[in-house]
């Protein structure tokens, strides 16, 4: 039976007279990851917060981990993480020292520190200030923070937004790694490599409406409405064909003559989809 | 599960959820109050208690060689160390220590961190309340003021209120300060009228009387009476004393039940 770690029904969110979240849906099962993709301002973070008691939603429910979120407390906060774009360090206090003091405040076992700080790459700075960080570090000890009660569900607000190519591939690599744990992870990112690569369920949101929810697959697949294929010839000619007998055979002339290089379906990226839906750009 | 409409009040009432007071977990009391005790010794807060030892130590100076050993100011050394401690530490480092917690993004990865907000609020409390405390005993002996062992008791027992309550009003100033130097700017205001108006209560009868009214002007009479000889606090300025630490609780709770830490 499928385990709801996070369960959205109807949620809406009203700040003055305007709505950040209009009628949300959405559900987290255990060891998945869902992503919430959408532009700056589409109501990704508002969300967040709602789910992790920081806000009270307007209408609608929210549970976490089966708690209804406006009776979120200190108790559920043992069992989630959260990194989100305004997580801060102490940044007096040493890599280790940060990291000790939350293992405090979560009963974790201090023995079990060096380990998150091999896995994140921060052992060799474990005395450095957490001041002398780079911006790549910091967010790794950001996680390495929320992770570090092993909880349950990861809430992770842009978690690769402002970091450089390599560091965000060793965040998405360690996210992959803790799904594979079994922790569940609810993602939010404007970045539609990220939530294709790592997400199993995404809902592209827009102006606090999730226009489309289901697998990355699911989403691009129904939009496919042309089916184009390109073709590199040896030659090193492109060509784009859609779906017909006139290109099958073509195809088959080509393939017959080893002629082929490299062919591919060209079927709609997230970000193409999201363009289609609502005119909008991701980034 | 709640309705929908039973969410929209909950909305109205405030935004932004205040955490509910819970239990108290020492191991987490006691992690927050190391962290904060060493924060006090970081050199943004460290110049307060600092600041009012070396002031404590001139004045004696100044006093004793205006007075030349034919009056005995060390009390009023003393009431002007101390009441510098009890504002700058109690106030400005409690009110920007919160406010730093805001400005670097910790206190809310703090509070969704399983530490509640009496936690929190204990953890800030207790480390100021300590540090003013040996800095009023580290004054006393620096400014030289001859007390017994009742006198010392009294002393103690008076300034360590006062600073319990300038500790509390730091908190609810720490609730609107959103960095440490918005901390700075709104309570340079109540630090100078809670300071002056002890000094100058002995030009005027009115300042005089609003002075009785004030924790500092208790502790400020309070000393002058230890010096004295005389009962350290009287009846009245007992109530006051306990009166101001119940009302700044109470003010800061409500502070607190209607913005969180966060306004």
């Amino acid at each position: 039976m499928n385990q709801h770690y996070i369960s959205i029904r109807h949620l809406s969110k009203k700040f003055n007279k305007d709505f950040v979240l209009k009628d949300v849906n959405a559900e987290l099962q255990k060891g998945e990851i869902l992503g919430f993709l959408g532009p700056s301002g589409a109501g990704k973070t508002t969300t967040i917060k709602i789910l992790t008691g920081q806000l009270l939603p307007t209408s609608g429910d929210a549970e976490v981990l089966g708690i209804p979120c406006d009776r979120i407390d200190e108790r559920i906060y043992e069992q989630i993480g959260i990194v989100t774009d305004v997580s801060g360090v102490y940044e007096r206090m040493s890599v280790y020292d940060n990291l000790k003091y939350f293992a405090r405040l979560l009963n974790v076992p201090l023995k079990e520190i060096d380990p998150i700080l091999k896995r994140i790459g921060l052992y060799e700075h474990r005395k450095k200030p957490a001041s002398k960080l780079s911006k790549g570090q910091t967010q790794r000890l950001i996680l390495a923070r929320a992770i570090l009660h092993k909880p349950k569900v990861l809430f992770l607000d842009e978690p690769t937004s402002g970091l450089d190519p390599s560091t965000a591939l060793e965040v998405h690599k360690m996210l992959m790694e803790l799904k594979a744990e079994g922790m569940s992870i609810f993602l939010t990112t404007h970045n539609m490599e990220e939530a294709t690569k790592l997400c199993d369920h995404v809902a592209l949101l827009n102006e606090g409406v999730i226009v489309e929810y289901g697998t990355p697959e699911e989403i691009c697949l129904k939009y496919n409405k042309v089916k184009k294929y390109k073709v590199q010839l040896t030659d090193g000619t492109k060509h784009f064909l859609e779906q017909s007998p006139q290109a099958a055979e073509q195809i088959a002339q080509w393939m017959g003559a080893s002629r082929i290089e490299t062919i591919h379906s060209c079927e709609p990226t997230l970000e193409t989809v999201f363009l289609e839906v609502t005119g909008r750009e991701l980034q | 599960m709640k309705t929908a409409k039973n969410n929209t009040a909950a909305v109205k009432a405030s935004d932004v959820r205040a955490l509910r007071m819970r239990p108290v977990h020492l191991r987490k009391l006691a992690a927050i109050t190391e962290v904060k005790g060493k924060a006090l010794f970081s050199k943004n807060f460290i110049i307060m208690p600092i600041f009012s030892i070396g002031f404590t130590f001139l004045m004696k100076v100044v006093y004793d060689r205006i007075a030349e050993g034919a009056l005995d100011m060390s009390a009023y050394a003393l009431s002007l160390g101390v009441l510098m401690n009890i504002l700058m530490e109690g106030i400005y480092c409690t009110a920007a220590a919160l406010a730093e917690e805001k400005e670097k993004n910790t206190l809310r990865t703090l509070m969704t961190s399983s530490v509640n907000g009496l936690e929190f609020f204990l953890g800030s409390f207790i480390p100021v309340l300590l540090m003013c405390t040996a800095v009023n005993v580290l004054c006393a002996l620096i400014a030289g003021v001859s007390m017994d062992t009742s006198q010392w008791a009294a002393y103690l027992a008076v300034a360590t209120a006062c600073a319990a309550i300038s500790t509390v009003i730091g908190m609810i100033f720490g609730i609107y300060a959103k960095t440490q130097v918005s901390a700075s700017t709104i309570t340079t205001p109540a630090l100078l009228v809670l300071m002056m108006l002890p000094m100058f209560s002995g030009f005027s009868e009115i300042l005089e009387q609003i002075s009785g009214f004030l924790f500092t002007g208790i502790v400020f009479e309070a000393i002058a009476n230890i010096n004295s000889g005389l009962p350290v606090i009287d009846i009245q300025s007992g109530v006051i004393l306990s009166a101001e630490f119940i009302l700044s609780v109470i003010l800061f709770l409500a502070l607190y039940r209607k913005n969180g830490f966060e306004r």
